[in-house]
């Protein structure tokens, strides 16, 4: 039976071509997209875990180190009652805004970060230990500041000339190290663009021992209750358990990429079965069973669908090292979606395959072979 | 039937009453009329007649891909017409072998890979039991059709001729109980119609194999042992 299917795959290879192009197409739309996303955030993880302080406060809503979490809807008024706290040595407000990547893949974080000292709060920069090693820290109000890899990586230097929320900035300086999002303005700014005045997404809090943090925390949620509290240490387990609307939009990529594949193989399978409606009667002529004749046609799309996930995986890597080479994302593959990916292009096959199959083994011989 | 007889005079293939009538909206076509026939084991039967006599669809019901509208058809013991399409399929497979006018050769496989297929089929699938002894089924039916240097090569490689002996190797490979065969010249000049007809002929003499063929030349009908006349749907002669 095996080389009646690859017989009839070398037969037709534009055919064949399509079909694993197809599935390739699904199995890349799954690695590529879940690799981008878990990538990002574990990178944003990684970075987000150096910001120095311990804790981070944030309204108990949607926690989630502030990306799924109500957007700059903290009173700052909370930074005065969280410094008041016994443990507490310092906080600072952060505001965060989440917008499309560049050229649309992905996502990225701008961060709005205070310069100076406010009421009850400290400055950014105190608390992270930020520190700007090009150019100068923000001075002005159309001014950020960015990390290496992003100047890197947009060929931005002090002075460039940057377009945010349809507004013109200034890179004043490079800071270093790499912490929270890779590009920052001021607080205030990024509240007035948001329209959130007194508002934060989180604040960060620098304990006065380290060691104390878990007290402080359970302190801090006695004292504002109806808020959450994590550890920035933390960070990273809560972007690896995903984001709620990340997870749905992923298993919406997922069905998808099944849709695509199983459309894929059953509008090729439905072809070939058309033709070959003559060779299908031959082979009940000589006795081929039901279940011979669908195990055919199911053999060549899993074959297809094989070829097509291991074309796809070899595409995956190959987008992969194009997006790292060229962009400042990271696409990470995980044994998990590999495995996702092959059961869902093989499972795609065997469903595509499935009413072709059912429709060549139903044929009437005598018609069939009547067939030119 | 077929099994209560003497061994000598069994009864490969009979049928009794056998009718088949095609409708086509409101009208009727009767193909077959009542056709009570009866071949033997060892027997090599024409059976000749015009276009239209249901010739065809006398060879697709006693093939199993037809099912008549009245009547019965004995292949090798089992009534054909009782049974359900996965067992009537299971009985063409153990039973029957078919050669066409059009040879019906996978064009995309070797001589080989056709014969290996209907092996494959014959076991419905399972796969290298008894993998040495289909090989050697393989090279003698290759030798004793005369194609052993032609097993690497596909169908369109060959003559017309040759893709016959090739459809006639892939008919008999796996010992059927009756060879059908439909108009097994009709696409061959007259030199490779003999070679072919010589060929059932031998395979008729020398291996027992039981066949009918159905012609319209009575030149090929010659060939064999007794030809059975066929005229608007009836069997006239034989």
């Amino acid at each position: 039976m095996q080389h009646l299917i690859v017989a009839n795959i070398k037969e037709r290879p534009i055919r064949a071509l399509t079909s694993v192009a197809g599935v390739a197409v699904g199995v890349v739309l799954i690695l590529v997209t879940v690799g981008l996303a878990r990538g990002i955030l574990r990178d944003t993880a990684q970075r987000e875990k150096n910001v120095g302080a311990e804790l981070i406060f944030q309204s108990s809503s949607g926690f989630g180190p502030g990306v799924s979490g109500p957007l700059m809807s903290l009173p700052l008024a909370y930074c005065e009652r969280l410094s008041r706290i016994a443990g507490v040595q310092s906080v600072t407000p952060v505001g965060r805004y989440l917008r499309s990547g560049a050229g649309g893949i992905g996502f990225e974080f701008i961060e709005g970060v205070s310069d100076r000292a406010g009421p009850g709060y400290v400055a950014y920069a105190e608390i992270t230990r930020v520190s700007v090693v090009e150019g100068h820290p923000i001075a002005a109000d159309d001014e950020i500041m960015i990390d290496h890899r992003l100047a890197k990586d947009r060929k931005w230097a002090p002075g460039s000339a940057v377009e945010l929320f349809d507004r013109r900035f200034r890179v004043a300086g490079i800071y270093e190290p790499e912490m929270g999002s890779r590009t920052k303005m001021r607080l205030s700014v990024l509240q007035e663009l948001l329209v959130a005045r007194g508002k934060c997404s989180y604040i960060l809090v620098k304990c006065v021992d380290p060691n104390e943090q878990d007290i402080v925390a359970r302190r801090i949620l006695e004292d504002l209750p109806g808020n959450a509290v994590a550890r920035t240490s933390d960070i990273p387990n809560f972007y690896d358990q995903g984001i709620p609307s990340l997870n749905i939009f992923l298993r919406v990529v997922v069905g998808l990429a099944t849709v695509i594949s199983a459309l894929v193989i059953l509008l090729a399978m439905y072809t070939t079965v058309t033709e070959r409606t003559r060779e299908i009667g031959i082979l009940k002529s000589m006795g081929a069973s039901k279940r011979f004749i669908v195990a055919v046609i199911e053999k060549e799309a899993l074959y297809l669908s094989s070829i097509g996930l291991a074309t796809g995986i070899g595409a995956a890597m190959l987008v992969q090292e194009l997006i790292s080479r060229f962009t400042s994302l990271i696409v990470e593959f995980e044994v998990k979606w590999m495995l996702i990916s092959a059961l869902v292009s093989l499972l795609g096959g065997i469903l595509g395959a499935l009413y072709p199959a059912l429709r060549a083994a139903r044929y009437d011989a005598a018609k069939a072979l009547m067939e030119e | 039937m077929g099994g209560d007889d003497d061994e000598a005079m069994k009864k490969i293939l009979q049928t009794i009453d056998l009718e088949m009538v095609y409708t086509m909206g409101k009208v009727s076509v009767f193909a077959l009329r009542g056709v009570n026939l009866a071949i033997e084991e060892r027997e090599f039967v024409s059976i000749m007649g015009p276009s239209g006599c249901g010739k065809s669809t006398l060879l697709h019901i006693i093939g199993g891909m037809l099912t008549p509208t009245g009547g019965g058809v004995w292949v090798d013991g089992e009534d054909i017409t009782r049974l359900d399409d996965a067992r009537r399929t299971d009985l063409r497979r153990r039973k029957i072998g078919f050669v066409f006018q059009r040879f019906n050769l996978f064009p995309t496989l070797t001589v080989e890979g056709n014969l290996r297929l209907a092996q494959r089929i014959f076991t419905d699938g399972a796969r290298h039991r008894g993998g040495e002894a289909e090989h050697a089924r393989r090279e003698e039916v290759l030798a004793l059709l005369g194609l052993r240097d032609k097993a690497k090569h596909k169908p369109m490689e060959l003559s017309g001729g040759e893709q016959q002996r090739v459809a006639i190797a892939r008919a008999i490979i796996n010992h059927p109980s009756i060879l059908l065969a439909d108009e097994p010249t009709g696409n061959l000049d007259s030199e490779n119609s003999q070679m072919v007809l010589n060929l059932l002929r031998d395979l008729n003499r020398d291996q027992g194999q039981t066949i009918a063929m159905i012609t319209h030349n009575p030149d090929a009908a010659a060939v064999s042992g007794r030809i059975i006349r066929m005229q608007d749907g009836h069997i006239v002669a034989g």
